[in-house]
Order: C-alpha cells, then sequence, then structure tokens
C-alpha cells in the first residue's frame, strides 16, 4: 500500500459521500412523515384500512431491503414495459429516484411501528383531558399528544437512523455511486483493502457524529418525564 | 331552557357497556351555587355518570342539559347529541378534575392552564396570564407557574389540575375521587382548596370517599349503588341519619 493509494481511496470515496447523504436525507425527509402516515392508517378504525396498511409494513419488514430496491428499479420495465432509462428529475437519474423511494417505502413501514407503539403508548387521559378542555382533535394530536410521542419514540428512531446510514450502501445494487460503491470498484481496481478500510472509518464518524446529534435532540427534551 | 337555575339536569340517564348496564335510569338535578357529593361502593357508576355528564362517554339514553344547554336528549326514541359547535360550548361551560391529575406532562403549570383560555377559547396571552397568576395563588402554589409537573408533588399537581378546571370560570366542576391518588399527608391540603371554592358558592359535583369531607363541604349527598341513586339528601342528615339499608351497611364501613 502506498501512500498515494490512500490519498485516492479517500478522495473517490469522499465522491461518493455525496450519494450517500443524498440517499440518507431524502429518505429521512420523506420516510419520516409517510411513516406516520402509514401508522394512522394501520390504527384507523376501518378495518380494511387498517388491513391494507398491516401488509404493507409486514411485506417490506418482512422482506430484504435489497430485493425491494431491485423490484422498484426494474419492476416498471419487466411488469409494465415502462422505459426508466431516460427518466431524469433535476440532476436525478432513475438508478438514484429508485434507491429514493425503495428507502423511504422501507424505512416508513420501520417508523410506522415506532410511531404507532408510541401513540398507543399515550394515557387515554390525556385525550380525556384535551376533550374536556374543548381541544379540537388536530389541536389535541399536535400539540399535546405528537410532542410526547416523538420524545418517546427518539431512541427507537435513533436507531433506525443509524442503521439508515449503513443501510445506504445497499444502493450499490443500482450502480448508484455512492461510498461503498466508489470503496468496491476501487478495491479491484487496487487489489488492495485500503479502499473498504476507508468506507468504514467514513461510516463510523457519520454515526458518531448522529449519535451525539441524537444525544444533544434527547437532553432537549428532558425537562419532562 | 327556562330554568337555568338548574346548573345541571340528568333524567333518566341509561348507560351499558356491551350487556353490563353501569346506569339504570339516574336523575340527577344541581341547582346553581350547590355542592353534591356522590359516595357509594366500588363499580356503583359513580364515574361513569361523571363521565357521561362530561362528554366523556356518551349514553343510551336520557337527557342531560348544563347551564341551559342540551348536551343531549331523545329525539324519536334516540338519543341525540349536541352538534360540534355546541359541544364545544358546552365543553367550556364545565370543568373536570381527574383523580390522577391528567396534566400535560410536556407543557409548564402554566401553559398547563393558559393553553385552552388561549386556543379554545381565544383570549389573549396576558388575559390567560392574568388568570393562571390569580389561580395559583389562590391555590398556594404562586411560585410553580414556571415548574414542569414532573417536579410537583401529587397535592400541588392536583391544585394545578383544578386551576386548570377553573380556568374558563365554568359554570360547574365535577371531581372524580380528586384526592384518592394522594398520600394522606397530602390529602388535606386539595381538600381545603375544594373547600375554598365552595365556599365561593362554586357549583360542584364530587365524587368522592372522604366521609367526613362530604358531609362538612356538600350540602346534599346522593348514595350510587348498583347502577341507581339509592338514597339522597342533606349532608348531615344522610350521614348521621341514613334511611335505607344499603346506606346504612356503606357507611357503617367508614
Ligand atoms: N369503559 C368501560 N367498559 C366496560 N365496562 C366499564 C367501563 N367503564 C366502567 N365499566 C364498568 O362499569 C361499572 C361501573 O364503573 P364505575 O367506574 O362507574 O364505578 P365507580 O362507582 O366509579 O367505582 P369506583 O369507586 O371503584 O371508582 C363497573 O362494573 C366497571 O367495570
Ligand atoms: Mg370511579
Amino acid at each position: 500500500m502506498t501512500k498515494e493509494d490512500l490519498l485516492t481511496s479517500i478522495l473517490q470515496i469522499l465522491q461518493g459521500l455525496e450519494y450517500t447523504s443524498g440517499i440518507f436525507f431524502f429518505t429521512l425527509i420523506l420516510s419520516l412523515p409517510l411513516g406516520l402516515a402509514v401508522a394512522r392508517g394501520k390504527m384507523s378504525k376501518n378495518k380494511i384500512v387498517s388491513a391494507i396498511f398491516g401488509v404493507y409494513i409486514s411485506i417490506l419488514r418482512g422482506t430484504p431491503l435489497m430485493l425491494q430496491l431491485l423490484i422498484v428499479y426494474y419492476g416498471p420495465y419487466y411488469l409494465f414495459g415502462i422505459s426508466t432509462g431516460g427518466i431524469k428529475i433535476g440532476p436525478f437519474n432513475f438508478r438514484f429516484i429508485a434507491a429514493i423511494i425503495g428507502f423511504t417505502l422501507n424505512y416508513a413501514a420501520y417508523f410506522a411501528e415506532i410511531f404507532r407503539g408510541g401513540i398507543q403508548s399515550m394515557p387515554k387521559g390525556q385525550y380525556e383531558a384535551a376533550q374536556v378542555l374543548g381541544f379540537s382533535k388536530s389541536q389535541t394530536y399536535f400539540k399535546i399528544i405528537l410532542p410526547q410521542v416523538i420524545k418517546r419514540v427518539l431512541p427507537s428512531v435513533g436507531n433506525e437512523v443509524i442503521t439508515l446510514v449503513k443501510d445506504t450502501s445497499l444502493a450499490q445494487v443500482l450502480s448508484v455511486s455512492e461510498m461503498f460503491f466508489m470503496a468496491s470498484s476501487l478495491a479491484s481496481k487496487q487489489v488492495s483493502i485500503v479502499p473498504f478500510l476507508v468506507v468504514g472509518v467514513f461510516y463510523y464518524f457519520m454515526n458518531a457524529v448522529i449519535a451525539l446529534l441524537m444525544s444533544k435532540i434527547e437532553n432537549s427534551m428532558a425537562y419532562y418525564s | 331552557m327556562n330554568n337555568t337555575d338548574n346548573i345541571l339536569i340528568m333524567e333518566n340517564i341509561h348507560k351499558s357497556f356491551g350487556d353490563l348496564e353501569v346506569l339504570k335510569g339516574i336523575d340527577l338535578t344541581v341547582k346553581r351555587g350547590e355542592v353534591v357529593a356522590v359516595i357509594g361502593p366500588s363499580g356503583g357508576g359513580k364515574s361513569t355518570l361523571l363521565r357521561c355528564a362530561t362528554t366523556l362517554e356518551n349514553i343510551d339514553s336520557g337527557k342531560i342539559v348544563i347551564a341551559g344547554d342540551t348536551l343531549c336528549d331523545m329525539q324519536g326514541g334516540k338519543i341525540k347529541y349536541a352538534t360540534k359547535d355546541q359541544l364545544r360550548h358546552i365543553r367550556s361551560r364545565f370543568g373536570l378534575v381527574f383523580q390522577n391529575f391528567n396534566l400535560f406532562p410536556h407543557f409548564s403549570v402554566r401553559r398547563n392552564i393558559t393553553e385552552s383560555l388561549i386556543h379554545v377559547l381565544g383570549k389573549s396571552k396576558d388575559e390567560a396570564d392574568q388568570i393562571c397568576d390569580d389561580l395559583l395563588a389562590k391555590m398556594d402554589i404562586k411560585d410553580k407557574a414556571d415548574s414542569y409537573p414532573c417536579n410537583l408533588s401529587g397535592g400541588q399537581q392536583q391544585r394545578v389540575s383544578i386551576a386548570r378546571a377553573l380556568a374558563a370560570d365554568p359554570d360547574i366542576i365535577f371531581f372524580d375521587e380528586p384526592t384518592s391518588a394522594l398520600d394522606p399527608e397530602l390529602t388535606k391540603g386539595v381538600l381545603e382548596v375544594i373547600k375554598s371554592i365552595a365556599a365561593e358558592h362554586m357549583t360542584m359535583v364530587i365524587v368522592t370517599h372522604e366521609m367526613m369531607f362530604a358531609r362538612d363541604v356538600a350540602d346534599r349527598i346522593v348514595f350510587m349503588d348498583g347502577g341507581v341513586i339509592v338514597e339522597e339528601g342533606p349532608a348531615f342528615e344522610l350521614v348521621s341519619n341514613p334511611k335505607q339499608q344499603r346506606t346504612k351497611e356503606f357507611l357503617a364501613g367508614y
């Protein structure tokens, strides 16, 4: 291993960082609200609606994320004959878009179960006190219930976020040039393990930062119990 | 309603949970300024009665009028409830104090009291703060406005929840065993506070197991058992000279 090899590794993998963080942020921003919506669907009093969301959650959690990514990417063509090669949204090609869709659908299912647990753990008395005070349903939800649910689910959401950082590496199956993809191709070109070690350090530091952020957020909510 | 001197009118209230009939035709009228204590053995339907009066449970049949507004009445043999807007108004006319407080833990004491004043009743922040400060002074917890419920004793929490129930200046307040969740040494302070509110002629219905308190503070006591009102009468008389056998047996336990 030479110093140059190490430097090329770092620089190449840094280029993949853009896609990795792109997948990470888009997935988070989209899957958290979608997860909340799915949780509400699952808790619907309408049995059919609840069952549909139940099946969604069960399939998305019960099959490999990698498989789901492949289906989102290849499905449109093999199932419906839609040619996806030319699809582009802004600077993003269909590989990247498919990755975002796949990740979002998958993480929404996990977040939904976390949110559902949080919402169902809320004591009935909170709803009753709000109702008697005249708060509307949406005021009760957004002022009283949701803020407390967020505090309750924060640790579990944090775990998922950390898993998401590592899972972004699965986007390599769609040949998205994220960090892991860059590292693999570099490793075979250099016949060296260095790129893998470098990429490992990158993931580790991203997650260290996230863990720090999460504990900051948790502390900011520690003023009540 | 022609007679708004009756703040609460409950007529022939029936309520079942599945096959279990919990209220079997209750009649209860409370006049303005009257303090009514509801006593009786566990499972007799006291909480259910309060929950029906405060819109937390819907009755199967009967009629409820609060401060002149009809909450529900029979129409063509079926129970019919007030509209959403009417309900919002009716809910501002009564307060409910829960056994386990049900304060909002993520809100400061001040916000627990002012949030609905501002966002339901449309009062200004200043006006709401003024109401809050006055009530906290009355509850003897003036310095706790910025505390969070988790940092208060049970007795202080219950006083906050009483202040919260009083904030909208309701026509009637319901208490469901306000001291049952408290350690004995904290009970007294809360009972004192309720007494002081009674002295200001607030109309109140209090479900309680504190027999001496009921006797001293209530004008009238209602003894409920098995979903019916077995006996009712002036507080002192009912406690010292019950007429019904079931009342006697119940009171003998105190
Ligand atoms: N939501 C509910 N579903 C089914 N049954 C209920 C429900 N709420 C109350 N009950 C039943 O109704 C009966 C009356 O209950 P309630 O809580 O009104 O009694 P209580 O007089 O307040 O008793 P306590 O002194 O123990 O508080 C009990 O048998 C109870 O199990
Ligand atoms: Mg009860």
